[in-house]
């Protein structure tokens, strides 16, 4: 049996025996006030005892289920980001050792060189990742804030996000900017929020599948604050999945998943960061299939 | 000149690995994914001599593409590659059919070692059964079992069951020191060709897949014993050697 389907054995089991131990619980309290309605202040006592077992079971019980279910999660990130750490690493030691080991020609040499700079580039992306999850998920607010122009972010993001995923005909775009002379000012911390820009539009071109086409969206909401809105035709999201695909270590399950490498860190930093910046983070999709739509709102500077 | 398969879908590994295997002199094939190299094995026209196959494959990973490729009747040597290192991980790899294993980042002398040590107990299995230097002859009898080694095949009762090719190895080195015990460090460096690299617990496993073939009891074992605090020992007929 695989590890995972005994887990969940094991978490139904706990659960059963929860709402068993409730079942039981409360039957015992109905049975007893039947038996001893007649005696007022025992009855309170008994009924007042009775809740507060009944309470603390649900809450055990609850809180049981949730730690299994984060640890699972927690093991699959583990899993998730050992392999993200030594895939790349792996690719860098044997080009390594293949240019120590053989005679190799200088076109070849160029080649091995270039690949292992992409390998070295995806470590530094994990690294940073999980650094940044770090960093984020401990303070509730930005440390120094300064003012970022979240156009001139928007612009960065997709440049570098098209030349790492070697798009150049324009599949990532940013389709809509602000009218001429307008800026949009966020006090906060430029790394955070160009982190998150890209981790929408990495997510974007990830689970776009073979045709990727990405919209970027700048729009200002009133005066007070402005939408990142990123768009993709690719594999849409269920709609039980809307919320829960922002949970750290969340990722959606499926065979169609597991073709995209991930930790499971990305959407989660995206809504801290929103958090952290006063704003907030959401998904909509019209199903699965459908594509998917994510927006990063977050406060504009009081001008 | 031996073909070789690697099943990687990390396009950089494949690549690397391609390179230098082709640099040593082998044909290499690659897939990305289990379904390709399954379909690959099993009805594709050119036969593969050795697969390296790594665990984490989009779709089937590659502990269930072994095993598929097992429950297929296909025993070429396999060598696992993966960047779960942890001894469960190696255990799993073996129970399900696996010959060789190799946690990621590996080293790439390391790799080709591997790959030639089990490329060369194939075809001294072949080869030795051709020519008959052996100590052991290609078929051995005993207890109404009979194996054939050189096309890796046990028959106990009129059934013919195939085995690994580790399997084989492991069974044929323990045979050659008949009544003798010999330790899981032995076994390890002289079957396997690995020194400190892997669990000792690797030989348990294979020897209790072994005894699930050959033994009428697999847990009161008769011909392959258990010597408390060293090893393992081969009797062919143990009613006359105890």
């Amino acid at each position: 049996m695989v590890p995972g389907e005994v887990r969940r054995r094991k978490v139904w089991l706990v659960a059963l025996l929860g709402a068993l131990l409730i079942a039981v619980a409360i039957a015992l309290n109905i049975g007893w006030i039947v038996v001893n309605w007649r005696t007022g202040l025992l009855l309170l006592v008994g009924i007042i005892s009775f809740a507060i077992l009944i309470a603390g079971l649900c809450f055990n019980t609850a809180f049981l289920i949730r730690e299994i279910r984060r640890n699972e999660q927690h093991n699959a990130f583990i899993h998730a980001v050992t392999h993200e750490l030594k895939t790349p690493l792996a690719s860098i030691t044997l080009y390594l050792q293949t240019l120590r080991q053989r005679d190799v020609d200088s076109v070849r040499q160029q080649e091995f060189i270039e690949t292992m700079l992409v390998d070295a580039a995806r470590l530094q992306s994990t690294i940073d990742q999980v650094l940044l999850a770090g960093k984020t998920g401990t303070a509730r607010r930005v440390g120094n804030p300064t003012d970022v122009d979240i156009s001139e972010v928007v612009d960065e993001c997709v440049t570098v996000a098209g030349r790492r995923h070697h798009l150049v005909n324009g599949e990532v775009q940013v389709v809509s900017r602000l009218p001429d002379g307008e800026e949009a000012v966020v006090m906060g911390d430029r790394e955070e929020i160009h982190a998150a820009i890209t981790n929408l539009i990495d997510n974007a071109i990830k689970y776009s599948g073979e045709q990727v086409k990405v919209a970027v969206e700048l729009v200002k909401l009133g005066a007070r604050r402005v939408a990142i809105n990123v768009r993709d035709q690719g594999m849409g999201i269920g709609s039980d999945e809307l919320k829960r695909v922002f949970r750290r270590f969340y990722r959606i399950p499926g065979a169609l998943g597991l073709r995209v490498r991930g930790t499971g860190l990305g959407l989660s930093i995206v809504r801290a960061v929103a958090r952290r910046h006063g704003g907030r983070a959401y998904a909509e999709s019209e199903g699965s299939g459908k594509g998917s739509l994510f927006t990063l709102e977050l406060p504009l500077k009081p001008s | 000149m031996k073909r070789l398969l690697v099943v990687e879908d990390e396009e950089h590994l494949a690549n690397g690995l391609k390179f230098n295997l082709e640099a040593e002199g082998y044909t290499v094939d690659v897939d990305e994914n289990g379904e390709a190299a399954l379909h690959r094995l099993t009805q594709g026209s050119n036969r593969v001599d050795l697969v390296l196959l790594d665990v984490m494959l989009p779709g089937l990973d590659g502990f269930e593409v072994v095993q598929r490729l097992r429950a297929a009747g296909s025993f070429v040597p396999v060598v696992m590659l993966t960047a779960r290192g942890h001894t469960d991980d190696v255990l799993r790899g073996f129970e399900h059919g696996a010959d060789d294993y190799l946690p990621k980042p590996f080293d790439l002398s390391i790799l080709l070692a591997r790959i030639q040590g089990l490329l060369r107990r194939k075809t001294w299995l072949e080869k030795d059964s051709a020519a008959g230097s052996s100590q052991v002859p290609d078929e051995y009898l005993f207890c109404g079992r009979r194996i054939d080694f050189a096309r890796q095949v046990l028959e106990r009762d009129g059934v013919a069951q195939p085995m690994t090719l580790m399997e084989t190895t492991l069974l044929r080195h323990l045979i050659e020191r008949e009544g003798h015990a010999v330790s899981r460090r032995m076994l390890l460096e002289e079957v396997w060709g690995v020194r400190h690299d892997t669990d000792t617990r690797t030989v348990d496993n294979f020897i209790a897949r072994l005894r699930r073939a050959i033994e009428d009891e697999p847990s009161s074992p008769q011909h392959l014993q258990t010597v408390r605090g060293v090893g393992y020992r081969f009797v062919a007929n143990p009613t006359v050697a105890l």
